[in-house]
């Protein structure tokens, strides 16, 4: 059913974030329509804080209130986060917040951030330190069954030789919108890997904006977008080296199927300063249907001279060189496109935290619910 | 071939050298007349590659101290490209690639540098292809190569072959052949050593550059030099390389320690 | 041991800065209604074409100027240009012979030569000077195989019937910002008609120059193929050295049917401006062309290397059953040059094919951006697309940016996308000067590699050109 927009909720957003929400005339926006934003109820979320954590796990703790402040404003004007709208809609909202300071080879953490079958948006914001040295594996494990909208503010600093495994699975409803910005600052020396996968959600829209604020950091990105149905699904990745030697590798997957729409914009940012950065970038787009739509832009600004930098996009459908292969081995040729199907997105879901293994994304992400 | 009457052609005299402020080559002393087969041996780090690259002319070293003169001119104040067009080779350990620049046009434009300093006519491009097609024997190349561009996708032994016959159609008179053995197989070698004794002659000299005796058993060297800490420590004939190949550089350590204790890294 | 870096090396100078000193008849400055009805009846012009005058610069009044573009620079104040501009001659002469010297020398010291004796053997050339084509060459014999070349003015006299039918189809008046400023005070520009079945005996071309410091160019220039004809044609482009920007905003629409192709090749030397981007063209360009038959084909290539700001996007809409559209660019820039240019591919028809290669070359304080769009519309079944977008840098100022854009709606279609950045580095010029080969000559060998699948696109006598082009703007002092 398509959505309906109710006025009275894009005036509240729009009060909640001090800014009208942003619409086609926003080169940011332009292929992204809000409608199903708007169709939520204009009230906060009122389940129960999915932050309540029984226990944290050995070396982490919490941060003071107002430690967390200014680990937020630090990494917001790094990362060059403050405008984006999803921010100041997060910000505006009230958002309930966990802050945490990991130290050591801290053990994994799982967050459950079900938004069920209330209505509403739920705020929520997660701020984290990583010390030097420090590790942490992280999934955050997103739902809703319901027409309600998830806003959630991921900020991480990773410190002298910090890593950070942030896995953000998100299986979503049809009559559901999540918006997700990652801002994240590295250090020299340090590691992020961040694998989301994303799926069946009437919009979904990811902003991780990463920065190397010295360069010499390692950064990988993995994505798995799925869209089928009338779902929107959009990512807007921002990568900035602000030293020399960085790394950057970065495969985004998408799927579209049914009258579904994919939107992928990847920017990657060198300015002079960041001389001998090595940055790839591979956009890849499965296109199942004829009613589905995908538009990809990879956004390369160069200014140093001895860099290396690569990027790649492809659109097809499923090759048909291996489906006949698979057929000419006996498969059936609807088993043998969901054994291709299901390689082409093993090889971002494998990339996952560990933990998500037992959640079995895959069927999750395709709605095919039991 | 030892001629003692044959012309000099490098005197390199007390050679220092630096990249990046950090010294290298500290007091290289080497001559070499017409004839010759030189090998310089040593370790890893010893300088060897370093001497190889200060003599062409590449622009990371500095020269802080010494001469080097080729057929009794000063060799060091020239460009590399001058040092080519005179007759000096340098048969690079690892050849770069150079997309888009087609290697025939290459292999033309550096054949005709040097014919001009010659003084000998340009070589249209039907002249050229007759002259190249001639000296693709000696390195047994396969002429698809010309087409490709410089070095491109080219495999190890490929590239070692094209520096070989970059050499057969430059004709240097002092060629350096920089680890010209590394990365090869048996049969690349073979190739390779092949066209480097056609191209060897009286009126020339090699210099060979390696870290091991197998390229020296199918190129008999005159006099090898055994390099270590930037210097040479040690002058004889093949049968010097052979002693090495059995006793192995540890004796280089007792010898370093010997002449400077104070500098010498314990492993 | 030479000390030049490569960078030292992209410092040339322009070689075709001279103005020539004519009596010119100028229109007043300013932009008006009664300046776009008086550039009409100084052209004696039909009343449709006066009509589509005007409402192209109704549309202008009301549409902003772009600003998505990577570049910068002042507004343009559109009062302060002069839109005619025209050499005192009567009118356009039957014969050379009565052409102004003058003209003719101008082009002679352009490396154009007009003249009986002197002309190339084997390509037409239409010459435009500031607002006016001057001469056509060879119009007698083109003529003989039904083929149309001559000004756009002389078209709209002789042929109004095909201006009328064909004028403003592929891009509309009100398609961008300059386009419907072209559209309401173009002056002179080309046209070229090759009927049926025909395949051009030569190369056409059309040589732009612009010499009045305070006047702005417009030409329109205007390409049809009918079916199973075929040409190749080639503008060139060059300006005077000014320390004020001159405006150049032209349009190119070209119309393929069946089985037709139309090669259209572009060597753009406007002058670029100092060194510290005093001066210099701005360059706003919309090129358009329609696949409108099956089979038919479109190529642009283009080599950018001068004006201080180019905003241009030659495109392919591919509507007619297995048509090609391809784009193959070199744009270099240098000191404080901008340039913003790509390609559009619109695949509408089934089994549509493109081919994009772009190679960039950014040196000094200079930006460089490619922008494409590839587009896969829901009928383009089997449609494919296959792009690869090179970046070179060289030193550490200039800016090189991709933003090459994919839109899919079709499941059975194919788009390929790469890119890459590269520098000359240190050791591939030793390598080279270590056999033999000088500084220079080693940069230029670099450069015309990384271009060399664009050159080898060019007709023969341009493609040697167009390296002696970027050789030029290589050159500079060994130190």
């Amino acid at each position: 059913m398509p959505a309906v927009a109710l006025p009275a909720t894009g005036a509240w957003l729009a009060a909640l974030a001090g800014s009208p929400l942003p619409g086609r005339r926003h080169e940011d926006w332009r292929f992204t329509d809000l409608a199903p934003l708007q169709s939520v109820a204009a009230e906060p979320w009122n389940g129960p804080d999915p932050f309540a954590l029984a226990a944290l796990p050995a070396g982490i703790t919490r941060l003071e209130p107002a430690e967390a402040q200014q680990l937020r404003n630090q990494v917001l004007q790094a990362t060059g986060s403050s405008g984006a709208w999803p921010v100041q809609l997060n910000q505006g909202a009230s958002p309930r917040c966990l802050a945490l300071r990991v130290s050591g080879a801290a053990g994994p953490l799982q967050l459950s951030i079900d938004a069920g079958a209330a209505p509403g948006l739920l705020a929520l914001q997660l701020l984290l330190i990583l010390e030097d040295g420090a590790s942490l594996e992280l999934l955050q494990h997103h739902s809703s069954s319901a027409a309600n909208a998830t806003s959630l503010l991921t900020v991480a600093q990773l410190g002298r030789g910090a890593r950070l495994h942030l896995g953000v699975l998100a299986p979503g409803d049809s009559r559901a919108s999540l918006l997700s910005h990652l801002a994240i600052s590295q250090a020299p020396a340090s590691a992020l890997q961040l694998t989301t996968a994303v799926g069946g959600w009437a919009l979904s829209r990811l902003e991780p904006r990463i920065c190397q604020v010295a360069g010499a950091a390692h950064t990988r990105l993995r994505a798995l977008q799925l869209v089928d149905g009338q779902d929107l699904a959009d990512t807007h990745s921002h990568v900035c080296f602000e030293g020399p030697d960085g790394e950057l590798d970065q495969l985004h997957k998408v799927v579209a199927d049914g009258a579904g729409r994919s939107v992928f914009n990847g920017a990657v940012q060198v300015p002079r300063k960041a001389q001998q950065t090595n940055a790839a970038q591979l956009s890849r787009t499965l296109l199942l249907s004829d009613r589905a739509r995908v538009d990809t832009k990879p956004e390369l600004e160069i200014v140093a001279d001895d860099v290396k930098c690569a990027h790649g996009a492809t659109v097809s459908r499923l090759q048909q060189s291996e489906l006949f292969y698979l057929q000419s081995r006996g498969i059936g040729a609807d088993q043998a496109s969901k054994l291709l199907l299901r390689g082409y997105c093993d090889e971002v879901l494998r990339e996952l935290p560990v933990a998500a293994a037992a959640l079995n994304p895959l069927p999750l992400l395709l709605r095919e619910r039991p | 071939m030892i001629r003692p009457d044959a012309p000099l052609l490098l005197d390199i005299r007390d050679l220092h050298a630096s990249v990046d402020e950090q010294p290298i080559l500290k007091g290289v002393n080497l001559a070499i007349r017409a004839g010759e087969i030189h090998a310089v041996m040593g370790r890893n780090g010893s300088g060897k590659s370093t001497l190889s690259k200060v003599l062409a002319g590449h622009p990371a070293y500095t020269v802080t101290a010494g001469s080097v003169h080729y057929r009794g001119a000063d060799l060091l104040e020239l460009d590399p490209e001058q040092r080519a067009r005179i007759g000096l080779f340098l048969g690079f350990q690892y050849p770069v690639e150079i997309p888009g620049v087609s290697n025939l046009e290459f292999l033309r434009v550096a054949t005709n540098s040097r014919r001009a300093e010659r003084g000998d006519e340009e070589l249209d491009t039907f002249a050229f292809e007759d002259l190249v097609h001639e000296r693709l024997k000696v390195v047994q190349m396969d002429p698809a190569f010309l087409e490709r561009s410089v070095n491109e996708g080219f495999s190890g032994g490929e590239k070692k072959r094209n520096e070989i016959l970059q050499m057969a159609l430059l004709e240097p008179l002092v060629a350096i052949l920089d680890e010209t053995d590394s990365g090869l197989d048996i049969d690349a070698l073979r190739i390779v050593a092949d066209g480097v004794n056609q191209l060897a002659g009286p009126d020339n000299a090699t210099l060979l550059i390696t870290h091991y005796q197998r390229l020296l058993d199918l190129i008999t060297p005159d006099y090898v030099h055994v390099m270590a800490a930037g210097r040479i420590l040690r002058t004889g004939g093949k049968e010097l390389a052979l002693e090495l190949e059995r006793t192995g550089y540890d004796w280089v350590d007792q010898e370093l320690a010997r002449l400077e204790p104070e500098t010498v890294e314990v492993a | 041991m030479s000390t030049a870096t490569v960078g030292d090396l992209v410092s040339q100078p322009y070689k075709h800065g001279f103005v020539t000193d004519i009596e010119t008849e100028k229109i007043a400055k300013g932009l008006s209604e009664d300046v776009v009805r008086l550039i009409s009846s100084k052209k004696d012009e039909p009343d449709f074409l006066l009509q589509f005058r005007l409402r192209a610069y109704r549309q202008w009044l009301q549409m902003a100027a772009p600003d998505w573009a990577a570049l910068g620079y002042p507004p343009i104040d559109y009062q302060n240009i002069i839109y005619y501009a025209a050499p005192k001659q009567q009118e356009k002469k039957a014969s050379l012979d009565e052409v102004d010297p003058k003209l003719l020398e101008t082009f002679d010291k352009l490396g154009i030569p007009l003249s009986e004796q002197k002309r190339l053997s084997n390509v037409a050339v239409d010459a435009v000077f500031d607002s006016v084509s001057i001469a056509t060459t060879y119009k007698e014999k083109l003529a003989e195989h039904g083929v149309i070349f001559c000004s756009i003015s002389e078209a709209v006299k002789e042929h109004p019937e095909l201006i009328e039918a064909y004028l403003g189809t592929v891009v509309p008046s009100n398609d961008n910002y300059f386009s419907a400023l072209n559209s309401a005070v173009f002056s002179d520009g080309s046209f070229v008609f090759i009927p049926k079945g025909v395949e051009c005996p030569m190369e056409l071309s059309t040589y732009f120059r612009i010499n009045s410091a305070d006047t702005g160019q417009f030409e329109r220039t205007l390409i049809v193929a009918e079916e199973g004809a075929s040409v190749s044609y080639l503008e060139g482009c060059t300006a005077p050295m000014f320390d004020t920007n001159q405006l150049h905003a032209a349009v190119v629409e070209l119309v393929v049917l069946d089985d037709a192709s139309i090669k259209y090749s572009t060597v753009q030397n406007w002058y670029a401006g100092d060194e510290n981007g005093v001066g210099g063209i701005y360059n706003f360009v919309t090129k358009r062309g329609q696949c409108r038959g099956a089979r038919s084909r479109i190529s642009w290539t283009q080599v950018e290397t001068g004006s201080a700001i180019t905003w241009k996007y030659p495109s392919c809409v591919l509507q007619g059953a297995d048509s090609v559209g391809e784009f193959y660019s070199v744009a270099l820039t240098n000191n404080h040059q901008q340039a913003d240019t790509g390609t559009k591919m619109i695949h509408v028809g089934p089994r549509t094919r493109s081919t994009i290669v772009s190679k960039g070359i950014s040196a000094g304080h200079s930006s460089n951006s490619y922008r494409g769009l590839v587009q896969i519309g829901p009928k383009a079944v089997g449609a494919k697309n296959y792009s690869q977008c090179d970046s070179m840098l060289i030193g550490d100022q200039a800016a090189a940016n991709t933003y090459p854009y994919i839109r899919s709606q079709q499941p059975d279609a194919v788009v390929e996308h790469e890119a890459s950045t590269c520098r000359i580095s240190v050791d591939q010029l030793f390598y080279l000067q270590s056999r033999g080969i000088g500084f220079e000559e080693a940069v230029s060998m670099m450069v015309s590699g990384f271009c060399r699948d664009v050159f080898n696109q060019l007709p023969m006598e341009f493609a040697a050109e167009a390296d002696k082009l970027l050789a030029l703007k290589l050159e500079g002092s060994v130190g």
